[in-house]
């Protein structure tokens, strides 16, 4: 509609998850009309990211160098692995500054409908860390759904007797009223009430 | 066109993640059989949703059919929500069997009542299912409600005579393309199905969902019975199950 090189930009922006044919043209005119340098900047970062990311051999994080800074921490307590689906879901456990321990990134979760399977994800890797590197204690930190808890209960599964294995706690946002609980996430805060 | 909302009471057989914080779910829906709605937001920890959308989860949704394939969930009630289902693999395991015959045998947007009653009465006998030494896929409950799925959808295996000649006696196999029990004689090509198949396919279809266990299914029995429903998905429906695979 606008030339062959914009409509490919907008085709490619359209690509993006959450980016529909609107929004991709917006950006793309955005792009279009600051300075070379800054969309160039872009188009190199993209590049570099491509290049240099890759996974941490240990745990699956993303990392530009063989193992990631976190695994590369002499800080970081090493009895400790804590099990996520995705980076991402790591990110979020580091912003609470609440856990000093290792990680160990899945790569998704066990979905027998989707043919996910356990040979799919980097569990294998996981009990080979478990057994070699005296890990003392797994904590399950996979997504609170269907998919998230059949791949904790396999994991726990095959855990147990090896290592002390720990699920995330579920229950109430903090910040929300009971009155607007579903009745599913409420129950669950019921059966794991802990005393005070 | 404007689209127009409506309720109705649904099953939510699969769901995966679509954009940002949505889910698609497929349905099954009481009125409408089966359908596919955008639950928008729900994988955010404050979605009004919060956990009634789970697979499994027996529901009475707010649904708002606009223009678009996808319908949109604007509201949900929770029915039962199978929690002690999803929370045990065993059962897990059995439920994702249900869920997925039925997304195989009922694709179409049609109501059928029948079908809807037998999943959620299957849905809630999972909920206090015992685990049994066999794999899910041989579990009496499993294989009754995929027998009783396959006779809704007019796929019924035929096994008190031979479907090919009629004898009554001396039924010795299973041929899909017959449509059931077959006797030595017409049984070229054919599944062995042994005294204890035969039986345990016929127990299981007499009796109600129920009183599965009570159908004196014997292992062999059980596998059979198996075989003989995995032959009838491939021969009528083209499709084998991942959910019996894994």
């Amino acid at each position: 509609m606008f030339s062959p090189s914009v409509d490919n930009l907008v085709a490619q922006l359209t690509r993006l998850p959450g980016v529909g044919q609107r929004t991709a043209q917006r950006l793309a005119f955005h792009l279009l009309r600051v300075p070379k340098d800054e969309a160039l900047a872009l188009a190199h970062a993209l590049e570099e990211v491509k290049e240099r990311v890759r996974f941490c051999r240990d745990c699956g994080n993303l990392t530009e160098d063989e193992t990631c800074e976190i695994c590369r921490d002499a800080r970081r307590d090493r009895a400790i692995v804590c099990v996520v689906e995705q980076p991402a879901d790591l990110i979020s456990l580091e912003r609470t500054h609440e856990y000093r321990g290792l990680y160990h990134v899945l790569g998704g979760s066990l979905s027998p409908l989707d043919g996910v399977e356990p040979e799919h994800l980097r569990i294998d890797e996981l009990f080979g860390r478990v057994d070699r590197n005296g890990i003392e204690e797994v904590v399950l930190a996979t997504n609170p759904n269907m998919t998230g808890e059949a791949t904790a209960a396999y994991l726990a599964d095959r855990l147990r007797g090896r290592v002390r294995v720990t699920r995330l706690a579920s229950g109430l946002p903090v910040g929300a009223d009971l009155e607007y609980a579903d009745e599913v996430t409420l129950g669950r805060a019921l059966s794991g009430r802990r005393e005070m | 066109m404007a689209g127009r909302s409506y309720k109705t009471e649904a099953v939510v057989l699969r769901s995966f993640r679509f954009g940002e914080a949505d889910r698609v779910l497929h349905l099954y829906t009481r009125e409408r059989g089966r359908i596919g709605a955008v639950a928008k937001g729900v994988r955010k920890t404050k979605s009004r949703f919060g956990g009634r959308l789970e697979p499994l989860s027996h529901v009475e949704l707010m649904l708002h059919q606009g223009g678009g394939e996808l319908q949109t969930v604007t509201g949900a009630e929770l029915v039962r929500s199978h929690r002690e289902a999803r929370e045990d693999s065993y059962r897990l395991g059995a439920g994702l069997v249900g869920a997925e015959a039925m997304l195989r045998l009922f694709p179409e947007q049609e109501a059928n009542e029948r079908a809807f009653r037998a999943l959620v009465r299957f849905l809630d006998l999972l909920d206090e299912l015992s685990p049994v030494k066999r794999a899910t896929g041989l579990d009496p409950l499993v294989l009754s409600f995929q027998l009783k799925l396959l006779w809704l959808s007019g796929y019924l295996p035929h096994v008190t005579s031979c479907a090919d000649c009629g004898a009554e006696t001396g039924l010795a196999g299973y041929s899909p393309t017959a449509g059931g029990a077959v006797c030595g004689a017409c049984a070229n090509g054919a599944l062995p199905l042994s005294r204890d198949g035969l039986l345990g396919i016929e127990g299981l279809l007499q009796r109600p969902l129920a009183e599965a266990s009570d159908a004196g299914l014997t292992d062999r029995g059980a596998r059979e019975a198996l075989g003989v429903i995995t032959a009838s998905y491939e021969y009528h429906g083209g499709f084998r199950l991942r959910t019996l695979s894994a």
